[in-house]
């Protein structure tokens, strides 16, 4: 298990629950390090202070804050940490809210908690908010402090543990006054239209269906440029420019073609069709095959893992 | 209404929606910048050549990606870009599903979508069918050289797209240690919890939460500028869950009483 990333508890009422933070994301980013182009050595980052020119260790650092019109103030590590002591060591539950009821806008990052020590009453008190969260299907509204960030948090179940997601404050979203919502409101045979292509095309949410194609696309450029090949931009797709001329014939159209089986080609080249091979298909319609045919381990399949049991 | 960060096209089907996409959120956290503790003055970052010891204007700075120890690709911005995708302006819909069935540990950013251009029919069309509906399009888009996937649904008349993580990128609970207790919870402390939850439920009202901490550091700059010294005070640890069931006893006389 990962180093976690805070220690602290988790206090409802007069309930306490020493607990440690883990992030719920892994980073599988394509991470690039500044070179120095002439000898390919790293680039290190080195603090000065301005006016000495002279480098500063990390001790003799401090944080100013700088208001219009008023002097600067340096705060250090210490006085930050005097605002709020009791924030940054307890997650202080404060109320009980449905999931449901919490707009996604508000998500930030997702993270676990685990009980620390091995102390049978901590152990107890977690398993008991495990079980009980699980079975109202309620989450703990709580707020820390993490990093010199307060953050209003939701602490529900997920794969049996408390799942910490941290949230936005409600001054942290901008008000939607002013975004153009649109024109008139739409015939009735329009909005059925629409929804009946919106339902033909509605599937149940799969998250194994999507891959990163971004990081597969930037490790093969990587690759490509090891063996010294030469890497060219894709040529811009088709613009998909204005509306359509007609939308109640765009809608039927559509409609169609999702009945029949036709489907939407996005890529560039010419369409496939159902006969065609499978070498032209992108992993998410590979996927999408292997669901129909009921493939096993598909979820972890490569592009080319699935190409291979499709085709037996 | 701020300017919008990206002009584009949603496609699903043969349905095309001008939109433009504008910030939904922004950090208030009180923001600080670095200074020499010695003489209060600006701390500067500068680049150095870890071999020669020598500083590196950036023009020198190129992007590696270290294959093995020491050993790094070289590639340029042009290199770097022909893995974003085609880089046309759309937002390309493959699916819709449930807005419901999303996880909350998927969602990362979001940001509202207003009519593009020519786009006012279409954008209150889809609007007001996802509306209907209660789904959202699972799609992707090229933002600043970079693929994401997002999810377009409608909320309080406006289209929000929120950008989502990957499954992979997921770290499952399996992962997360969590050794069970030798003897679970008693029926007793199960009926007393949810006696707890029950009387602390309330609906999410995100108004009734704001960030205190941010009101405490300005609170201790306002008196570092008055010169006062910080000290932070003590308080006592909290007991650890020793006896659950008076703890749970005590909580719920005191959230009976309308404290905490």
């Amino acid at each position: 298990m990962a180093r976690s990333l805070w220690a602290g508890s988790i206090s409802f009422g007069l309930v306490n629950v020493p607990v440690a933070l883990h992030s719920a994301v892994r980073d599988l980013d394509v991470h690039f390090r500044q070179l120095h182009g002439k000898d390919g050595a790293p680039i290190e980052t080195r603090r000065f202070c301005s006016e000495e020119d002279k480098e500063v260790p990390f001790e003799a650092i401090g944080h100013g804050y700088e208001e219009e019109g008023e002097d600067l103030v340096v705060l250090t590590d210490e006085d930050l940490a005097a605002a709020a002591p009791r924030k940054t060591r307890t997650i202080d539950i404060e109320a009980f809210v449905d999931v449901a009821d919490v707009d996604p806008l508000f998500f930030d990052h997702p993270y676990y908690l685990s009980p620390v020590g091995e102390a049978e009453g901590n152990l107890r008190a977690y398993r008991l908010l495990v079980k009980v969260l699980e079975s109202t299907d309620r989450a703990a509204l709580g707020r820390f402090v993490l990093r010199s960030k307060e953050y209003l948090v939701l602490v529900r179940v997920r794969d049996d543990r408390l799942a910490l997601t941290t949230m936005l404050f409600h001054d942290e979203v901008r008000p939607a006054k002013g975004i153009d919502t649109g024109g008139r409101k739409p015939a009735k045979a329009q909005l059925d239209a629409a929804t009946k292509l919106i339902e033909a095309l509605a599937v149940d949410w799969d998250p194994e269906r999507y891959r990163d194609c971004y990081r597969e696309r930037l490790l093969d450029v990587i690759e490509r440029k090891r063996k010294g090949r030469k890497i060219t931009a894709p040529s811009t797709g088709r613009a998909a420019g204005g509306p359509p001329p007609d939308i109640m014939e765009a809608l039927k159209a559509s409609l169609e073609r999702v009945r029949s089986g036709e489907g939407f080609d996005r890529s560039e080249d010419d369409e496939t069709g159902d006969g065609g091979g499978l070498e032209d298909l992108t992993r998410d319609e590979l996927y999408e095959r292997a669901q129909k045919a009921d493939v096993a381990g598909r979820s972890s399949m490569s592009r080319e893992e699935l190409m291979e049991a499709l085709s037996d | 209404m701020a300017r919008s960060i990206w002009n584009g096209t949603i496609v699903f089907g043969l349905m095309t929606v001008p939109v433009k996409l504008h910030t939904a959120t922004e950090s208030k956290t009180v923001s600080f910048r670095e200074v020499h503790l010695d003489d209060s003055s600006r701390i500067e970052h500068r680049r150095f050549c870890s071999k020669e010891d020598k500083e590196v204007p950036y023009k020198q700075v190129v992007k590696g990606y270290e294959i093995d120890d020491d050993t790094f690709v070289v590639l340029d911005k042009d290199e770097i870009a022909a893995a974003a995708g085609d880089g046309a302006h759309r937002i390309d819909v493959e699916h819709f599903v449930d807005v419901a069935e999303i996880d909350p540990i998927f969602f990362d950013r979001t940001y509202y979508l207003g009519a593009g251009e020519e786009g006012a029919g279409p954008y209150r069309l889809l609007r007001d069918a996802l509306e209907r509906t209660g789904r959202a399009g699972i799609g992707r888009f090229t933002f600043h050289d970079r693929e994401y996937l997002t999810a377009v649904r409608a909320r309080d008349g406006v289209l929000v797209l929120h950008t989502l993580r990957f499954a992979d990128e997921i770290v499952p609970g399996s992962e997360i240690d969590v050794p069970k207790p030798g003897r679970g919870p008693g029926e007793r402390e199960v009926k007393m919890a949810q006696r707890l939850i029950d009387t602390l439920h309330t609906r999410f009202r995100p108004e009734d939460y704001e960030d205190e901490y941010r009101a405490a550091v300005l609170a201790v700059i306002g008196r570092k500028r008055k010169g006062e010294e910080i000290v932070p005070e003590e308080e006592p640890a909290a007991d650890d869950s020793a006896d659950l069931m008076a703890a749970l006893e005590a909580s719920l006389d005191g959230a009976r009483k309308g404290g905490r």
